[in-house]
């Protein structure tokens, strides 16, 4: 199963980073089924979007075409921390550790 | 007969072709564009082969016995093959996110619903405040936004 560590990582740190007064919200192409099916398994408690057409993923420029299972176009793992104007401030792609972004968060 | 010779270029080349593909491996992650730069490397390290391996064959005397050359080329070749190998496989799983917002940039605004069927905007998701268990709420500073490549 993919990514699902990141996620927990995210779940793991959640205080730390709502300390810094930042808020996590996660994007795929899943269905909402799927969606839920991971609140369940992975007991978190931030949003899980659900972003099934990858509208939002390609306005990033993420989209992993035919990368998931049956073919299904999916997302590139990627992180992107954003000030409270929207602004980028921090950004990585591929899986990362939870700390490093906790850091970054702390730092706005 | 004179002493055998330490074919440097050889061994730099060879070097340098390790350096290269282990240099795309950490930074491939931390910014698309290291692809260009380690294929430059790659560049370099060949030239230097080629010229290495060309003095040997002009001056077998010097470097007469020497299995080095054919060895280090062969398997400069062989880190060539997997560095494609990686390459492939990296644009396999990640996207080239040449597009992606920069830093400094605008994060492109979304509205999305999650399983519970609630919606979620960006602009909301920054402009309202996060409320600890306790009930305290304190000024949003920031969103981390995740891509996964989801469940499955």
């Amino acid at each position: 199963m993919a990514c699902t560590s990141e996620l927990r990582g995210i779940q793991r740190n959640l205080a730390s980073l709502e300390a810094a007064g930042v808020r996590a919200v996660a994007i795929s192409a899943d269905t909402n089924d799927e969606s839920r099916e991971l609140y369940r398994k992975a007991n978190l408690t931030f949003p899980l979007l659900s972003d099934r057409k990858a509208e939002v993923i390609r306005s990033y420029d993420l989209l992993v075409p035919h990368g998931g299972e049956d073919n299904r176009d999916i997302s590139g793992i990627a992180e992107f921390l954003l000030d409270s104007t929207g602004t980028v401030r921090w950004r990585h792609f591929g899986e990362t550790k939870a700390e490093r972004f906790v850091d970054e968060a702390k730092k706005l | 007969m004179a002493a055998k010779l330490w074919n440097w270029r050889l061994w730099s080349g060879f070097g340098l072709s390790i350096g290269a593909l282990v240099a795309y491996g950490f930074l491939v992650n931390e910014t698309r564009a290291v692809f260009w730069p380690a294929l430059f490397l790659f560049v370099i390290a060949a030239v230097l082969l080629v010229s290495g391996l060309k003095r040997r064959s002009r001056e077998p005397e010097l470097y007469r016995g020497k299995i080095a050359g054919p060895v280090l080329t062969t398997l400069s070749v062989l880190i060539f093959g997997l560095f494609g190998f990686v390459v492939y496989q990296v644009l396999r799983v990640f996207p080239d996110a040449k597009n992606a917002p920069q830093i400094g940039q605008r994060a492109p605004e979304f509205s999305l619903v999650d399983a519970n069927g609630k919606n979620f905007t960006l602009a909301q998701l920054l402009s309202t405040p996060i409320t600890n268990s306790g009930g305290a709420a304190r000024a949003t500073k920031g969103v981390l936004v995740l891509f996964y490549r989801g469940y499955w």
